[in-house]
């Protein structure tokens, strides 16, 4: 039906107006200048006389070292939860099923004294680790729910071959898992890059911030200069959303629910 | 993971047994809190509130993002920039749309009342009116979360085998009636998971709803988890705040395995 | 068999990493000690951001750091703070022994400190002042802070909310600036009449703005939430006659209905477009707002209630000494200097509040500014603290303070649907509950 893609646009058009503003008042000048008018401007005061470009620093060093992280670790976790099911496992896995029902307001304060004594306060390490925790329940069941897609019998090939259960974990099932790693990268990713709680109480001086915080800071000490809020807040969103339009492919959250069932 | 998440447990446990500020433990209350909790009608005004934001944010997403995975089912023209443009609201931080939406409809000169005013509507106060206020931060909800059910439900649909279809048309089956009979049962399983996964992610969700109201007005859009933050961090009385946080998962909890186990069954 | 072999790997692999973690995490936790952050034997003080923001900073930083301790007591490092989410900041810090030895902070936080012990009676801090003559604090100010453990904090900066209105505006609509209650109401109809704003504020969840005005108006009246002796007391007659003031101007429109969720920002661009032509705000709103607004901004003088009195609300601003220091001596003798350096923000005009002494009242820049001289002559006398009619504040006020007690409370004010007296007894039972 070539109606399709005219009204499927026409909703998309609808459905983002809110994001449409964001952009479109990032072109707005500056208060205190004269231009009129859609203006680069605001982009070129937010990089050049703010500290935004070393929150942006910040948020890319810790987002994508707690991705790293997180898909390292989430990996042999959820081959676990795949492959065996022992009670012992199934007891593991509602664990940290329970542990993730929690909401993260309970943990900021105890958190942050256990980081105080190991000086991981006002660090990037320190919210690293923290992001490597939060999202690794969600990562390791979206690592299980993929790997339960791959027929066990793969591996016991490699197996009956001679292979060491680690070899066949790595040679078969990781090489045939790039989808499953894509997505677990990405969800991590996201999760660290939009958190604003933990920066928040763990991070102090500006030259830590991560974006999330230094847009609040901005946006206080600006309140009603949109231009350079909307400016920031755009550059803030060109990763994710970078990302998404060149990987969406391999985004794939519909085994997450199977391996869950499956508890 | 487990050392970094159990000691935090504990301590707010063991906050929710006290009666202190936040630096000082207090009296020992044992469950005062949670008794001071389960008789205020703000915590069954909070759990009333929960349940229509919980119904609505994933009833509505799930319709809008199955109805949209039906419709790119099949291929055409400009798809995948379509598709990335659908994900947008999740993709994009909440900061960033909350500070947007609140653009939109919170002053006199904000673009939406000002465009009813034009067509002649009278003053429609979006965020101030309570209930009005509950309609905007559902609506947010759902515009943030029917990406995902996209995904979820794309994921499903791609699935079904189409010589299903095949054997249906022989058999007279109308496009309606494919859809009713066919591949909305085919899809149960999924949709059920992606209820419940919605489910916890909505009761949970904290940001959603303080960023645009935060939690107004007059507590009517404060959930759960928005009366805990708010009482720990606002009101400073962290014992009934955790005590509200632990009932909630708790509850949160229970439902969930109870669900989790009836979609094993039947499979 | 596949059980068999897989299971021991993977799961030891997994169990002896969470141990190796936990083990590091417990030597290292054994080795450093647990003090506290201070680097190099300094003292650190935390400074939220103050007045006009980023210019306030790189004056307070540049100001810091000329900082020459005399005989050997310490030095001292600059942290900003930022003021989001102060209280999780704070109480975190101080819970875990890493706060700093002195700091600036928010209105109540002194007291509550004090009351929990993390912080120390300022008493030895302002004894140094006395010496310096340098403690010429206006009236009442310095009583405010005083405890049965002393004083709380030394004052440094004032918070001062009076009445602003735009004079263009007023004229436009033919309305005379007002200077009793009734008068406000006569002059907000007729700016009603014009589609103006007569009671300009900001009632959402996430703003303590209209909780100030309205409670301003309830002391204007007399009145305030508690008793001389810290009890609340919401519903007192001069509160319930103050209310019916406010849902007066509710009720002819003069209150904008839309405020009850505003956010601070929808109101600063509520005034910036010149919806609002008059209401409560701080003392250096003008500077806030841009021109043409700016200089059409004045404030007028305190107006009369319906009982005859006169009064508003102020926040002290106060530098505290925390228990937390390395060297209490050092501590007293630093934030005894950072209360005289603080003339140095007004003098370079980067601050919005007032200041708290006379020889500053008295300074060329103030004297020269006229809304700043109403502000200091006619209001500041007549100002009290949120916990009046309590002669000082206390710790609980935080609770109240941006509580949610206070937060619905006003959105019910501004929604007008049930009486004064109602709505004052709910107030009531939630405060008591607070207490």
């Amino acid at each position: 039906m070539p109606w399709r893609p005219m009204a499927l646009t026409l909703l998309a058009v609808l459905c983002l107006l809110p994001i449409f503003v964001v952009i479109g008042l990032a072109f707005r000048p500056l208060t205190s200048s004269e231009t009129a008018g859609p203006t680069l401007e605001s982009f070129i005061h937010v990089l050049t006389s703010t500290d935004l470009p070393i929150w942006l620093r910040n948020s890319l060093l810790s987002t994508i070292a707690a991705t790293v992280i997180s898909v390292v670790v989430a990996a042999p976790a959820g081959y676990v939860i795949s492959r065996g099911r022992s009670r012992a496992v199934s007891a593991f896995s509602l664990g940290i099923f329970v542990v993730q029902s929690l909401p993260v307001v309970i943990f900021v304060i105890p958190l942050f004294m256990v980081f105080s004594r190991l000086h991981l306060v006002d660090s990037l390490t320190g919210i690293t680790i923290i992001f490597v925790a939060s999202s690794l329940t969600v990562a390791t069941w979206m690592m299980a729910a993929y790997f339960d897609s791959i027929p066990a019998s793969l591996e016991e090939a490699a197996w009956i071959d001679g292979c060491s259960v680690l070899g066949g974990f790595v040679r078969i099932i990781l090489r045939n898992s790039l989808p499953g790693v894509l997505s677990t990268a990405i969800y991590s990713f996201l999760l660290a890059w939009n958190d604003y709680l933990i920066a928040l109480v763990f991070l102090r001086s500006e030259q830590n911030f991560t974006l999330p915080i230094g847009l609040q800071t901005f946006f206080q000490q600006n309140a009603t200069d949109w231009g350079p809020v909307m400016a920031s807040a755009v550059i803030m969103m060109l990763p994710p959303v970078l990302i998404f339009a060149f990987l969406n492919r391999f985004f794939s959250v519909g085994g997450i629910g199977g391996s869950l069932a499956g508890q | 993971m487990v050392v970094v998440n159990a000691y935090p447990v504990l301590y707010a446990a063991q906050q929710s047994l006290h009666d202190g500020s936040l630096i000082a433990q207090g009296p020992f209350v044992g469950l005062e809190n949670y008794r001071t909790v389960l008789t205020d009608p703000s915590f069954w005004k909070a759990v009333r509130f929960t349940l229509v934001f919980t119904l609505c944010g994933v009833l509505g997403s799930w319709l809008v993002g199955y109805a949209l995975a039906l419709a790119f089912r099949r291929p055409f023209l400009g798809r995948s920039i379509l598709k990335v443009a659908f994900l947008l609201p999740w993709v994009v931080p909440v900061v960033v749309t909350s500070m947007s939406w609140n653009w939109l409809v919170a002053t006199a000169s904000s673009p939406i009342p000002q465009f009813f005013a034009a067509l002649g509507m009278p003053d429609v106060l979006f965020l101030a009116d309570p209930t009005l206020a509950v309609v905007m931060v559902c609506l947010f909800k759902i515009w943030i979360s029917f990406p995902f059910m996209f995904l979820m439900m794309s994921a499903a649909l791609e699935g079904i085998d189409d010589t299903v279809y095949e054997a249906a048309t022989v058999d007279g089956a109308g496009r309606v009636g494919a859809l009713l009979h066919i591949t909305l049962p085919l899809t149960a399983k999924s949709t059920y998971i992606s209820w419940v996964l919605m489910s916890m992610f909505t009761i949970n969700d904290f940001p959603t709803i303080y960023l645009l109201t935060g939690g107004g007005p007059v507590d009517a859009t404060t959930s759960l988890v928005v009366l805990a933050y708010r009482s720990v961090f606002q009101s400073f009385q962290p014992g009934y705040g955790v005590a509200v946080a632990f009932l909630m998962t708790a509850a949160l909890i229970g439902i969930s395995l109870a669900l989790f186990r009836s979609i094993r069954k039947a499979d | 068999m596949q059980d068999h072999r897989r299971r021991p790997f993977t799961r030891r692999t997994l169990l002896s990493a969470t141990g190796a973690l936990s083990a590091g995490a417990a030597l290292s936790a054994c080795g450093s000690g647990g003090g506290s952050s201070s680097g190099g034997g300094d003292l650190v003080f935390w400074d939220m951001v103050w007045g006009t923001g980023a210019d306030y900073t790189a004056l307070a930083q540049e100001l810091a750091g000329g900082y020459e301790p005399e005989d050997d007591a310490l030095g001292v490092t600059y942290q900003s703070i930022p003021w989001a989410n102060w209280y999780q900041t704070f109480s975190s810090a101080v819970a875990s022994g890493t706060g700093p030895a002195v700091s600036t902070g928010a209105a109540f936080q002194p007291f509550s400190f004090l009351e929990d012990s993390a912080v120390v009676p300022a008493d030895g801090a302002i004894a140094l002042l006395e010496e310096q003559g340098k403690a010429d604090f206006l009236p009442g100010l310095l009583e405010s802070m005083h405890t049965e453990q002393g004083y709380a904090g030394i004052p440094w900066g004032l918070d001062l909310r009076v009445l602003w209105y735009r004079e263009s505006m007023l004229e436009e609509a033919g309305a005379d600036v007002p200077t009793t209650w009734q008068e406000y109401l006569d002059a907000g109809k007729k700016l009603k009449a014009a589609g103006k704003i007569g009671f300009g504020m900001a009632a959402g969840s996430s703003t303590t703005d209209a909780q100030h005005s309205i409670f301003a108006l309830f002391i204007n009246n007399g009145g305030g939430l508690f008793t001389e002796d810290g009890e609340p007391f919401a519903d007192s007659d001069e509160n319930i006659e103050a209310l019916e003031f406010v849902e007066e101007m509710v009720g002819e429109g003069i209150i904008d209905p839309r405020s009850a969720s505003y956010t601070s920002d929808n109101l600063d661009s509520d005034w910036a477009e010149g919806r609002i032509a008059m209401g409560f705000g701080q003392t250096g709103f003008d500077k806030v707002m841009k021109d043409p607004v700016s200089s059409d901004l004045r404030v007028m003088s305190p107006v009369t209630s319906t009982n005859g009195s006169t009064g508003t609300i102020y926040y002290i601003n106060a530098i505290m000494l925390y228990e937390n220091t390395p060297d209490q001596v050092s501590s007293d003798q630093y934030a005894a200097w950072w209360a005289t350096q603080t003339d140095e923000f007004w003098l370079q005009d980067v601050m919005i509040d007032l200041p708290v002494t006379e020889r500053l009242a008295a300074n060329e820049k103030i004297a020269s500014n006229p809304n700043a001289v109403i502000a200091i002559e006619e209001w500041q006398p007549i100002g009290k603290t949120l916990g009046a009619k309590a002669p000082a504040a206390f710790g609980a006020l935080n609770s109240v303070d941006g509580g949610e007690a206070a937060a619905a409370f006003v959105q019910q004010v501004v929604q007008g649907d049930q009486s004064p007296r109602q709505m004052l007894e709910t107030l009531q039972s939630e405060l008591e509950q607070l207490m």
